[in-house]
């Protein structure tokens, strides 16, 4: 028995090693050097100025008035699009529920947003959506008599138009979960309460929610890392513009390293993005254990 | 009220929310059969003489996108076979074997999950220019590695978690060696999380823009960025850029409507049934 089970682990280790190792050199490895290059000055326009900076780069950013700029925004974005996809998903997902012929047709049609590349969602938008006397969100407010609006070139409607797209794009992501979630629930409950004559929000609140709770607080993770790491869709629409208008800290810190090609603020910069990350999903991780 | 008439205002409510989530791509189809002048026409027209030219562009001549479609497809493709022969054996290790620090392997492999992307893209900028890697195969392969190998751990991970426990003790009576078992008892048991994962990982890998246009883009070219083909400062060329992308989404939209049911699961896994887990 006892050598079974060291046998069994030799062999545990062996099939989980390979893995783990390249995790180790393709992931954690690039962190140190991340971590390690946001004390460095690594400036590719002035290679002459290049070595250690010490907390250089760290001060620099607490004192950058756009590194600011655009944490707010992030935390703008990312609370607005999960909630909002929360919200729209679990109405839509009610809705649905009530219609239970028609629900993989929705479920089909769901998967289709989510298949998308986002830069190609971003470029559909950015073109055939929300060009001004061009796409059909411009056509459709002009038809209603709301007129046409730069949708993109004028600074706080470009912010409610990343937002937009990115809902757009995610939300049938939570009306899937949640379809699934609300229709594993057990129907003998909801026939219980009805007998007791209670309300349909009162057999909402304190009979739905605590059961699709789980589903909603892993939405909440998922979505928040996939807001956190948002990109694509941006790059595609606005690239940060008007100006900074939409410049999230991906983009901060992409146009840090890569079009000003100061890597070593750069790096502090997406470090700081891990940081915000990871904390997080260390807070998230931590209300889906408590119950 | 009349259940009738509920059930239609409902179904009614519902179908023009879902429209609104498939009128994007419904409308590129129509604005890639359009001739580029026809597209400019406003308001938009519906009725018109359609072309495939835009596709014939976009497949052949100075902008196609046929040799991108053929680097997403190796990229992808090589990444999938790499990520499943490291991940099924290490979420079995994982799922179901004695193994010392298993509950701390698997929080870091959910770790590794979390790194956002472009705390990966700027030390990698650096790290694969100092090997010549840059623009090279093997740099984005294993660029791509670092964000399927840990999604598809933790995938396939959920699906061994349900293999009943019978199952494998039966065949250690047997004494069947433990790698027979992995490979002709456990294996069948999870073809379907090996669909869910083969599906996820091709798919994002096949979508991936940030490494693909920061890391590549002269030798090899991921079909992410050959949009650009047709958007440049002084024009974009609205009715090839549709038809462009939609032929790169292709790909992705026949595997999302054929393995609709997959993609579903995959999305789902403990979402549902989290509630049971720690």
């Amino acid at each position: 028995m006892n050598a079974s089970s060291q046998q069994e682990k030799s062999f545990a280790i062996l099939l989980v090693s390979p893995s783990i190792l390249v995790l180790l050199i393709t992931t954690t490895f690039p962190i140190l050097y991340l971590i390690w290059s946001s004390f460095q000055n690594i400036n590719l326009s002035m290679p002459s100025n290049d070595g250690f900076a010490g907390l250089e780069n760290y001060i620099e950013m607490f004192n950058d008035k756009q590194y600011w700029k655009s944490f707010k925004l992030t935390i703008v974005y990312t609370v607005s699009t999960v909630s909002l996809q929360l919200l729209i998903g679990l109405g839509l997902a009610l809705l649905v529920l009530k219609i239970p012929k028609a629900q993989w047709l929705f479920r089909l049609m769901a998967i289709l947003p989510i298949v998308l590349a986002p830069v190609v969602v971003g470029l559909f938008w950015r073109t055939l959506m929300l060009t001004p006397d061009f796409g059909i969100v411009d056509f459709f407010t002009q038809s209603i008599g709301l007129g046409s609006y730069a949708w993109l070139s004028e600074p706080k409607l470009a912010v409610f138009s990343v937002i937009l797209i990115h809902t757009w794009q995610w939300t049938p992501f939570a009306f899937l979960v949640l379809l699934a979630s609300l229709a594993s629930l057990p129907s003998d409950l909801y026939e219980a309460a009805k007998i007791d004559r209670a309300s349909a929000l009162k057999r909402f609140f304190y009979i739905t929610l605590p059961l699709i709770r789980p589903a909603i607080i892993i939405i909440v993770i998922m979505r928040s890392m996939i807001a956190l790491s948002a990109y694509a869709a941006i790059y595609a629409a606005t690239r940060g513009g008007p100006g900074t208008a939409t410049e999230i800290l991906n983009l901060y810190a992409y146009r840090t390293s890569f079009l000003e090609v100061n890597f070593g603020y750069g790096s502090t910069l997406a470090v700081f993005i891990l940081i915000v990350t990871i904390s997080v999903a260390a807070v998230l991780y931590s209300i889906r254990r408590k119950k | 009220m009349n259940k009738k008439i509920r059930d239609y205002i409902l179904t009614t409510l519902a179908t023009f929310i879902m429209l609104i989530w498939i009128l994007p791509l419904i409308w590129s189809v129509f604005v890639s059969l359009k001739s580029e002048i026809e597209v400019l026409a406003y308001p938009p027209n519906i009725f018109f003489e359609p072309t495939l030219n835009n596709f014939k562009d976009a497949i052949s001549g100075s902008l196609s996108i046929v040799s991108e479609l053929g680097d997403s497809f190796l990229i992808a493709t090589i990444t999938t076979i790499f990520t499943l022969l490291l991940s099924i054996p290490a979420a079995y290790a994982l799922a179901r074997l004695n193994l010392f620090g298993k509950k701390k392997l698997g929080f870091y492999v959910l770790a590794t999950q979390m790194i956002p992307p472009m705390g990966l893209v700027i030390p990698y900028y650096l790290i694969l220019g100092k090997f010549g890697w840059l623009d090279t195969y093997h740099g984005m392969i294993i660029v791509y590695m670092t964000f399927s190998l840990p999604f598809a751990i933790w995938l396939m991970v959920s699906f061994m978690e349900d293999i009943p426990r019978e199952m494998e003790e039966a065949a250690f009576l047997d004494k069947a060696s433990r790698m027979k078992t992995l490979l002709f008892i456990i294996l069948p048991q999870v073809k379907g999380g090996i669909a869910v994962t083969t599906i996820f990982t091709f798919m994002n890998a096949w979508n991936e823009f940030l490494f693909a246009v920061q890391l590549s883009g002269n030798k090899v070219r991921p079909v992410t960025i050959a949009m650009y083909n047709f958007v440049s400062v002084e024009q974009t060329l609205w009715a090839k850029l549709c038809a462009a992308a939609l032929i790169a989404m292709i790909p992705v939209i026949i595997i999302g409507i054929i393995g609709n049911n997959h993609i579903i699961k995959g999305l789902t896994l403990g979402a549902v049934k989290g509630g049971g887990r720690k």
